[in-house]
């Protein structure tokens, strides 16, 4: 620290600008703090610049170009001319996306009375944080504090991301050209969802998974259609099989896998994309300097208030133990502000939802049916299928169902699933029933508008009372 | 086996009342785990398992009077095996032999599952739970499913004027009391019906010990004077707004202490006390000063330690809190005991002046007495003076009327004129 150094001071300091960083920003410059926002890179963090958003742009634009070819089932005729995609097109309509998002997040900052400073802070005490921009250091110091620096790829030691034939999320969305052949290490949400689009965009994919089935974290039947439409676009995926072994020969990507099927083989590809999970950024903040306890993960463990052990310092996000998702980043976000701004805020549900932007879509809150047996409920089931709704027809959508779980004694619902076109919308519905404790019949008495896929949750709900109307009851 | 002695677990107590056994004979219990409440001096203490193991006999009801170094009961350790015992292992076999270990084995998980889930409420009704400090799982839902209601919650608040914490431990206690009165009254039958005999005992029985045991043994002298207390009001006021700041509240208790521990600093037979058995006087060169607080239980002394090292507004904060503490009953033995003088704050019920009693076996005790407008003289005129009396009474042993005098003086000049009192703080 230089002698004489004036720090400058702020109610409250916020170490990262993703989702949960700008949430909490903005919603302590509603209630009047002064808050200063440090990023080091752009204002939206992973989700907006490298994640949720392009991997949507990425995704849409797949299926768009994909259905073009099932338009001539609908009578449609396209010109002889075959159809291209032009990635580098698509890098500008992408670049345009994020920054008029960027954009509406530093207004909505400034508006807020939130200062956004460029720059890598790091902890130097419990109550002071030097920020370096660019060679220059500035020190702030705070009355309270909130962590929110995120995460990032995590890649195995035996492998280095070059951005050119080895990829990691983020450089695989920065392609310029469609990759002929594309191998994915890691069959989670994420090497699935961009697994699938590249496919649908004329990539030839293949899935290496380690556990015996992709997505092992969601529930086995609803991922039994996803899988099946994976292998209809020409997806080979790779089960119980492990990679050894990576390296560059010719321009190509060859990496060595084993499984006890196969035994060892080589798969050659254009490029390989790494995607076996994420990693909290928690080191080079100088934590320890602040008294802030990690743990043996890298996490920092926070209470319902989203304090950590140090009690005003906050953390928020990817950091925080749990799924690294960007909407429990932000609800963290406008809790530990609240609570800053001495209102009573507390992340007090289980109902985290989750979202898979596979082909069809998975989407889903609560328990699944292990989950509630587990913990002891008597579980009543219902589903209903997409081939049963009309609107689901009439878009020639008709793959997946929706599920309803239910306490078999109380009819509370336990949780509700889907798989299926627009599954992502859909589940607000399931977000609502569960954290307003709904009945399962609530969910049937409502009268839910037609033709949409919206009548899926009712039916669902119906057949665990006995009575759908569009499937036969058993 | 390991036999459980009644501590001391305050300086110098001599017999507990058993208040409530938290265990059952041939219960097992661990390590640390409470076992009984026990009523010593002025406070409860809650005694811990000394071991791991299974309490084998209780040797007192609730309500008995035991004394220190009595065995209260036996607990046979976990990793002593110099004595099996058959019958309770019998016992274990057979509950085993005669249920269907399936059937138990569902019922359990079922019953697991009905703890673990969580109250039913929706998002708002969480919230408000928050805002009222009000622990949602324990409100019993009337809604559907056992849903958790607004006006549930607005129900269980207003049964619960306590907080949660507290509610158990007092409104027990406080019930227990009520039952001990009533049979007492049941007791004495009809014929009695113009008198009410209740036993003596508990923390009232404490007291009265304690002040025959201070009045037989120190020749009480009591002096009075009365303090102008305008300038110190004005003092205070106008520290309002620096202190509301702060959030705390100011009384005039405070500046009390402080004059207070002043005055000892000068005086330091009044800040003593006499050995007895060896004939000493021993003078404190600490500070110590004690709170006579009035509660439900009766009149508890929580102490101010090392009062001369605070701030007027830490013993403030240090005041609020011991009397909240006071009053909930929830004062431990080290916060009761130790004062080396003690002041009795009685002005906030009235009064003009009393012979306290001191707090055995300090030196003398300060009872602060109503302030209030009174006409005085001044300059040979009849003036309203915002007036105080207090109340000294002293140990003639130790002090003479003259030194209490002098120290009373010094008091009042502190108090009457706050700039010397902030010129002589430390």
């Amino acid at each position: 620290m230089v002698v004489g150094e004036v720090a400058v001071e702020t109610d409250v300091i916020i170490i990262g600008g993703g989702p949960g960083g700008y949430a909490a920003a903005i919603r302590l410059g509603q209630l009047g703090k002064s808050v200063v926002l440090v990023e080091k890179e752009k204002l939206g963090g992973v989700c907006l610049n490298r994640g949720c958003i392009p991997s949507k742009a990425l995704i849409h634009t797949a299926d768009q170009y994909q259905r073009l070819n099932d338009l001539g089932k609908m009578g449609i005729r396209l010109s002889q001319e075959s159809t291209t995609m032009d990635l580098g097109v698509w890098q500008d309509w992408k670049a345009g996306i994020t920054s008029q998002l960027r954009q509406g997040i530093a207004h909505l900052c400034k508006e807020n009375g939130v200062t956004v400073v460029k720059g890598q802070a790091a902890f130097l005490s419990d109550d002071r944080i030097g920020v370096e921009t660019d060679g220059d250091f500035e020190t702030y110091k705070f009355e309270q504090a909130i962590i929110a620096t995120g995460s990032r790829p995590f890649i195995p030691s035996f492998i280095k991301v070059d951005g050119e034939y080895i990829l990691d999320s983020t450089s695989s969305l920065q392609l310029q050209e469609v990759p002929s052949s594309l191998s994915i290490i890691g069959g989670g949400y994420i090497g699935i969802e961009l697994g699938m689009a590249f496919a649908k965009l004329g990539t030839k994919v293949t899935i290496i998974e380690m556990a015996n089935r992709i997505l092992p974290q969601i529930a086995e039947n609803l991922v039994k259609e996803v899988t099946r439409n994976a292998k209809k676009l020409g997806v080979n995926i790779k089960t119980s099989t492990r990679v050894e072994k990576a390296s560059v020969v010719d321009g190509h990507v060859h990496l060595h896998v084993s499984s006890e099927e196969q035994g060892m083989e080589v798969v050659v590809s254009e490029k390989t994309l790494v995607t076996i999970g994420r990693v909290p950024n928690s080191e080079e903040i100088g934590l320890n300097r602040a008294g802030v306890t990690v743990g043996e993960k890298g996490h920092i463990a926070v209470d319902m208030e989203c304090r950590t052990n140090v009690p005003h310092i906050f953390a928020i996000g990817d950091i925080t133990p749990g799924p690294a998702l960007a909407h429990r980043a932000s609800k963290q976000g406008i809790v530990a502000a609240e609570v800053i701004g001495g209102l009573p805020s507390a992340v007090d549900s289980p109902n985290v939802p989750y979202v898979i932007f596979s082909d069809p879509q998975i989407a889903g809150v609560g328990l699944s049916r292990e989950e509630a047996e587990q913990q002891g409920y008597s579980v009543k089931i219902g589903k209903f299928p997409f081939s049963a709704n009309g609107r689901a027809l009439a878009t020639n959508e008709t793959e997946g169902f929706a599920e309803v779980i239910v306490d078999a004694d109380s009819h509370i619902l336990l949780g509700m699933h889907m798989v299926g076109a627009d599954a992502s919308n859909l589940i607000g519905e399931g977000v609502l029933a569960l954290e307003l404790a709904a009945r399962v019949e609530d969910i049937a008495l409502i009268m839910h508008p037609h033709p949409t896929l919206t009548e899926g949750w009712m039916e669902a709900a119906e057949a665990v009372l006995g009575h759908a109307i569009h499937i036969v009851n058993k | 086996m390991m036999e459980f002695k009644l501590p001391d677990v305050g300086e110098g107590m001599h017999e507990g009342e058993i208040i409530q056994w938290l265990i059952k004979e041939g219960e097992a219990v661990k390590q640390d785990q409470p076992i009984v409440e026990v009523q010593t001096d002025k406070v409860n203490a809650e005694l811990t398992a000394p071991a791991a193991g299974v309490v084998k006999k209780i040797f007192f009801s609730e309500g008995d009077i035991v004394e220190v170094g009595t065995t209260i009961f036996t607990i046979q350790e976990e990793n002593d095996v110099s004595v099996p015992d058959k019958g309770m292992i019998e016992e274990e076999i057979q509950v085993v032999q005669s249920g269907d270990v399936k059937v138990n084995a569902e019922h359990i998980t079922t019953k697991q599952h009905h703890e673990v889930a969580r109250a039913l409420a929706t998002p708002f009704v969480r919230q408000m739970a928050r805002e009222m400090k009000v622990d949602i799982e324990k409100v019993k839902g009337s809604g559907p499913a056992g849903r958790i209601t607004e006006s549930d919650l607005k129900q269980f608040k207003e049964n619960n004027s306590i907080t949660l914490e507290d509610a158990k431990h007092h409104d027990n206690k406080i019930v227990q009391e009520m039952d001990q009165i009533n049979d007492a009254i049941q007791a004495k039958g009809v014929e009695n019906e113009w008198e009410e005999r209740i036993p003596l005992k508990g923390i009232r029985k404490k007291i009265a010990e304690h002040m025959v045991k201070s009045v037989s043994t120190i020749p009480h002298v009591t002096h009075v004077d009365e303090l102008e207390m305008d300038r110190l009001k004005e003092f205070k006021n106008q520290l309002k707004e620096y202190s509301d700041d702060k959030d705390i509240k100011l009384t005039f208790l405070p500046f009390f202490v402080k004059a207070i521990v002043i005055a000892l600093k000068e005086f330091k037979t009044l800040n003593a006390s006499i050995d007895e058995k060896t004939n000493e006087i021993i003078l404190k060169n600490y500070y110590h000063i004690g709170i006579a607080t009035n509660t439900k239980e009766g009149l508890i002394v929580p102490v101010i330690k090392h009062a001369d090292h605070k701030t007027i507004f830490q013993l403030a904060d240090e005041i609020r809190q011991l009397a909240a503490q006071a009053r909930e009953g929830k004062l431990s033995i080290d916060q009761i005991t130790g004062s080396t003088f003690t002041i009795s704050n009685v002005g906030p019920i009235g009064g003009m002046h009393a012979t306290p009693i001191i707090n055995y076996p300090e030196a003398a005790i300060l009872a602060l007495h109503k302030m209030e407008h009174r006409m005085v003289v001044r300059d040979l005129e009849g003036v309203i003076r915002l007036m105080m009396n207090m109340s000294l009474s002293f140990d003639h042993r130790l002090i003479d009327g003259v030194t209490a005098v002098h120290f009373t003086n010094r008091i009042k000049e502190l108090l009457e004129n706050p700039i010397r009192l902030v010129v002589e703080m430390r």
